[in-house]
């Protein structure tokens, strides 16, 4: 096997495979371990734990929904520009505007998916609510017969 | 469209094969023990880090299924 495609091809192949693995194994062992208590948790723990608390409007419903995406969709996209730039620079010059090409065509993905998911989700919430307003009327309505 | 010899698509497909049968012995509760693909995409997805990891495998998806290599239509 030539050195070239051990660089460009497995090298990537197996540290993808370990990256996905290793958080496979971590989130298995963090859902499994029992529960420490609050004097057993590390520093980071414990001044997130003395952080005030979100504003309560910030904690429910849309408000609560956005920052989830938002959170995850940032996380996500600096996790896959890291990973990419890393590739680029550290195992292959890849030919054709593959950096451009990741860091706009990723960002314009977000940008076209994260709205059609909240219209998505507005249009469900208001379809669920009218079900459950047109229910509420009938249990409340006289009974005509 | 290159050609490829028969054997490299029959791997794909009982590779696929192998993880429609592992999910459909989870989803039918006989063993009892196995998670499902929805089970186990829960459990990463319990950790913000999880999450961005997923996140990021599907955005690379998207990236080079339908923007990797693409031009607009009216460039010449």
């Amino acid at each position: 096997m030539s050195s070239s495609l051990i660089r460009s091809d497995l090298i990537p192949i197996v540290s993808g495979y370990v990256l996905l693995m290793g958080t496979l194994a971590i989130g298995l062992w963090l859902s499994r371990r029992p529960p420490r208590p609050d004097w057993a948790k590390p520093g980071r723990a414990r001044r997130r734990a003395r952080l005030p608390p979100l504003p309560e409007r910030w904690q429910h419903g849309w408000p609560r929904l956005l920052r989830h995406l938002a959170a995850t969709a940032v996380g996500g996209y600096l996790l896959l520009m890291t990973i990419v730039v890393l590739y680029y620079y550290g195992v292959a010059r890849v030919a054709g505007s593959f950096l451009d090409s990741a860091i706009s065509g990723c960002a314009l993905l977000i940008g076209l998916c994260l709205p059609i998911f909240a219209a998505a989700s507005w249009l469900t919430e208001r379809r669920a609510r009218r079900a459950r307003d047109a229910a509420d009327r009938d249990r409340h309505a006289p009974a005509d017969r | 469209m290159a050609s490829h010899p028969v054997i490299g698509y029959l791997v794909w497909a009982v590779l696929f094969g192998a993880v429609f049968a592992w999910e459909g012995l989870a989803l039918s509760h006989l063993s009892g023990t196995v998670p499902t693909l929805s089970a186990t995409f829960r459990a990463i997805m319990r950790y913000p880090f999880g999450r961005w990891a997923l996140f990021a495998l599907w955005l690379w998806f998207g990236w080079h299924i339908f923007l990797r290599g693409w031009h607009f239509l009216l460039r010449s």
